[in-house]
């Protein structure tokens, strides 16, 4: 499991630096800090970001929400993002919500509420909502990552490194090359989510990613895997086979 | 001999006035007889016409009846009948009789329809059909004569004879005629048409003069007399002027020229007096004329004057109207101008009582501040003894006083904002999905430090599950107080529990518990009031001003939702907002 990359932009070097602190005690990493718009529309484009949280007033101007509109209009690029506001003002407001999804951590915050407002824009921004509501579930999927929630903080899987999922009741155990670990989320849910062009269902329990499949014995019903794993291959999921890219 | 054809015309003339004075009441009996065809609304506007002598009209409406060509033979008669005598009236005497002929026997009105034929054979010189009309009627009896008189058939009948030269027949008819008559003036008529008659033939010429005679010495005696209503008084001086000219005429004839001077001067006398009478009637005629002028005028300038006075009078209700108008608009605009002198009185009161509160607000969280700032002060001159004398254990402590001396400032300059935005609406305010624990969650988590000084256990219990629909940073104030408030009033080792509870349709409770000191039922009450409360606190050691409170029930209206306490002295308060809840899958 890989910590969550969050992107700063904030003017105010205190600001930015209880930030860093809060962020870092939670387990997120912070790949940059920028001062103003035009640092961070360089920066950003340059380091890994799963998470920006922006600071309206750049230098008391708007720029903030500037930056948010600047991302947003390439669909492949942004990401989810937070604004950071120590003014309720109406029309400040009105304009910042028409980046949707919009949400925003007031001034001053205290760290539950800078975990939490990072949490509804991951949230928002997947069009996931209520997933860290309660205790049901606890993962949001992109087309990259599974974000889990691992107590206060949040976590990120590559989908790229998973192998197979083993579905148990409400519980998915995930299965990568170096870790093994238990998500809870619905089978539905992860089905309908996952490429499932990689992903494909070999039995009524086994999730696998057709790209770690070293071999499928059909006769054992057993499908060999990378890292010496092993997935079960039942009858009613034999279909799947002619998907696979096979050796000519 | 010129003067036959003359004297021949005035009778005929004569007679025709004659029937026409008279006998009004034909007319009338028409009129009655037409009532009858109640199918025929023009036959009897036609009858209504000819009762009026309208004969132009008269002729119109029988037309239209007669184009209906209804098969009532009586209404057909009577249509022919009127529109055969208007015609005649009109003078137009061949169609006239035309119309007449087409009348079947039976007619009611036939004798009048044969004398009407006869007139008008007459007036077309047609005597000897005119004769074979009139004859059949002088042979009636004298109470057949219903509308119209016998002498008038005898004397056309001796005049026709007469103007066909058969000298016996007509004098045959003059004579029946002279014994029916006792008018004097048809007497002389009679004389002079017999006279004439003799005279023409030339066969008993003494007799003629003597006739001529006669007809001059009666038309000497007669008089006018006004009662007579017959005749006026020109054709009496008619009467004496022809016989004398005939009396002229025969002296001429017979080479006597002094008698016929006498009676030619006669003649003129009678012939300008005549046009005397005819004068004198004229001046009467235009006297007439201008009386009536001047009625007319009199007539017009009393109507003139009554329009004066209707408009005079149209103007003096349009004036009371208007003005009626004007007072009532006056007294409206009177009315509204107490009333908004009435409102404004209120809204100053209100706005005294507002500014009064805001003034002692200011005064109060100015104090507070004052005080908090004091201690903070005084608190740093200890700290820096403190560390002058390097004493690290008291310093711990003294921080943390002074920052829970911070936290209460910022508390309540946060509210005092949060008011200020509220009062002028320009906050920003959506009301959204909103999670209850976390917001709860999130909120305590700034009061650990101070919880954890008091020694107070603190529990979040509300389920994750329960959504409200409200303003995030509004609900989070209202937490903040509410916590705010428990902590303050609680004891040292005391319990605040925060719960949820879906009692309510439609409602999420969030109940903040606390096991602090309570409040009296006059407090809570107090509390619940819709004023700024600012009075004396109960508890004088502890720091607040009631805005705390005040901004909560603001917020939770604004949010829809409703506020509640329970408190018991001594034992502790619970604090319910009831929020309307995410309604379910929608």
């Amino acid at each position: 499991m890989d910590s969550v990359n969050v992107f700063i932009i904030e003017d105010t070097p205190a600001e930015s630096d209880r930030l860093i602190k809060v962020l870092e005690a939670n387990n997120y990493t912070i790949t940059g800090v920028a001062r103003n718009f035009k640092e961070a529309l360089t920066k950003f484009y340059q380091v890994k970001v799963d998470v920006v949280i922006i600071d309206i007033f750049l230098n008391g101007v708007a720029d903030g929400i500037s930056f948010a509109e600047a991302i947003s209009i390439v669909p492949e690029a942004t990401k989810p993002f937070v604004f950071l506001t120590s003014s309720t003002d109406r029309q400040i407001f009105q304009r910042a919500k028409l980046t949707q999804p919009f949400s925003y951590l007031m001034k001053p915050f205290n760290e539950l509420e800078v975990l939490y407002a990072i949490e509804m824009a991951v949230e928002k921004f997947y069009a996931q909502t209520d997933v860290f509501l309660d205790d049901e579930e606890d993962t949001i999927i992109s087309d990259e990552y599974l974000f889990i929630k691992k107590g206060k903080s949040l976590k990120k899987v590559s989908i790229s490194d998973i192998i197979y999922i083993e579905v148990e009741e409400k519980y998915c155990n995930i299965i990568t090359e170096k870790e093994k670990f238990v998500i809870l989320i619905s089978l539905t849910k992860i089905l309908t989510l996952l490429d499932n062009s990689i992903f494909y269902r070999t039995h009524r329990n086994f999730i696998v990613n057709i790209e770690k499949i070293i071999e499928i014995i059909p006769a054992d019903n057993l499908i060999l895997l990378e890292g010496n794993h092993k997935a079960t291959l039942s009858e009613k999921y034999k279909g799947f086979i002619k998907n696979v890219r096979t050796l000519k | 001999m010129y003067y036959k054809p003359l004297f021949i015309f005035f009778i005929l003339l004569n007679n025709f006035i004659f029937s026409q004075k008279k006998d009004n009441s034909i007319y009338f009996k028409v009129l009655e007889y037409s009532l009858q065809f109640e199918s025929e609304p023009d036959l009897k506007k036609a009858s209504l016409f000819f009762s009026e002598k309208e004969w132009d009209s008269t002729l119109v409406y029988t037309q239209k009846q007669l184009k209906k060509n209804t098969s009532n033979i009586n209404a057909k008669d009577l249509s022919h009948y009127i529109r055969g005598v208007s015609l005649s009236k009109r003078k137009i005497f061949i169609e006239a009789k035309n119309q007449l002929m087409l009348i079947s026997t039976d007619f009611e009105f036939s004798n009048i329809k044969e004398f009407y034929l006869a007139y008008i054979n007459m007036r077309l010189s047609k005597y000897n059909e005119a004769i074979s009309h009139l004859l059949p009627l002088s042979r009636l009896s004298n109470e057949e004569f219903r509308y119209f008189k016998k002498n008038k058939i005898l004397n056309n009948l001796a005049l026709c004879y007469s103007l066909l030269n058969q000298f016996d027949k007509a004098e045959f008819y003059f004579k029946k005629h002279n014994q029916n008559t006792k008018d004097t003036l048809q007497l002389i008529n009679n004389f002079i048409n017999r006279a004439n008659l003799y005279y023409n033939n030339s066969k008993n010429k003494d007799l003629a003069i003597k006739y001529f005679k006669k007809a001059y010495i009666l038309s000497k005696i007669i008089n006018y007399k006004p009662s007579n209503t017959n005749y006026s008084k020109i054709d009496f001086f008619k009467r004496k002027r022809k016989a004398a000219k005939n009396m002229a005429a025969v002296e001429e004839n017979s080479k006597n020229y002094k008698k016929a001077l006498t009676y030619r001067k006669e003649f003129e006398k009678y012939h300008d007096s005549l046009n005397d009478q005819n004068k004198i009637y004229a001046v009467a005629q235009k006297e007439k004329e201008f009386a009536v002028k001047q009625k007319q005028n009199e007539v017009d300038i009393l109507q003139v004057q009554n329009e004066l006075q209707v408009t005079q009078r149209n103007i003096f209700l349009y004036a009371a109207i208007s003005l009626l108008v004007l007072l009532s608009i006056s007294f409206y605009f009177y009315r509204e101008k107490v009333k908004r002198n009435k409102i404004i009185a209120l809204q100053k009161e209100d706005l005294d009582i507002l500014n009064e509160t805001k003034d002692k607000l200011f005064s109060i969280v100015s104090h507070d501040l004052r005080s908090s700032v004091n201690a903070l002060k005084t608190s740093n001159i200890v700290l820096l003894d403190n560390l002058a004398s390097k004493n690290i254990n008291a310093l711990e402590n003294l921080l943390k006083k002074n920052s829970a001396i911070v936290n209460g400032a910022y508390g309540l300059l946060d509210n005092l904002l949060h008011w200020a935005l509220s009062q002028t609406k320009q906050g920003y305010f959506e009301i959204t999905d909103t999670r209850l624990f976390f917001m709860v969650e999130q909120m305590a988590y700034n009061y650990k430090p101070l919880m954890l000084e008091k020694n107070i256990q603190f529990e979040n219990n509300v389920l994750k599950k329960d959504i409200v629909l409200a303003d995030q940073e509004s609900l989070k104030l209202i937490i903040r107080n509410l916590l705010d408030n428990a902590i303050k009033f609680s004891n040292k080792d005391g319990i605040i529990k925060v719960s949820s509870r879906n009692e309510q349709e439609g409602y999420c409770d969030l109940i903040v518990e606390d096991t602090g000191m309570g409040m009296s039922n006059d407090t809570r009450i107090m509390l619940l009031e819709d004023t700024l409360l600012l009075s004396k606190k109960e508890h004088e050691t502890i720091i607040g001003t009631g805005l705390g409170l005040q901004l909560c029930k603001t917020m939770i209206k604004k949010n829809n939702g409703r506020f509640s306490i329970e408190s018991e002295l001594g034992i502790g308060t619970k604090m319910i907002v009831s929020l309307p809840k995410k309604q379910e899958n929608g």
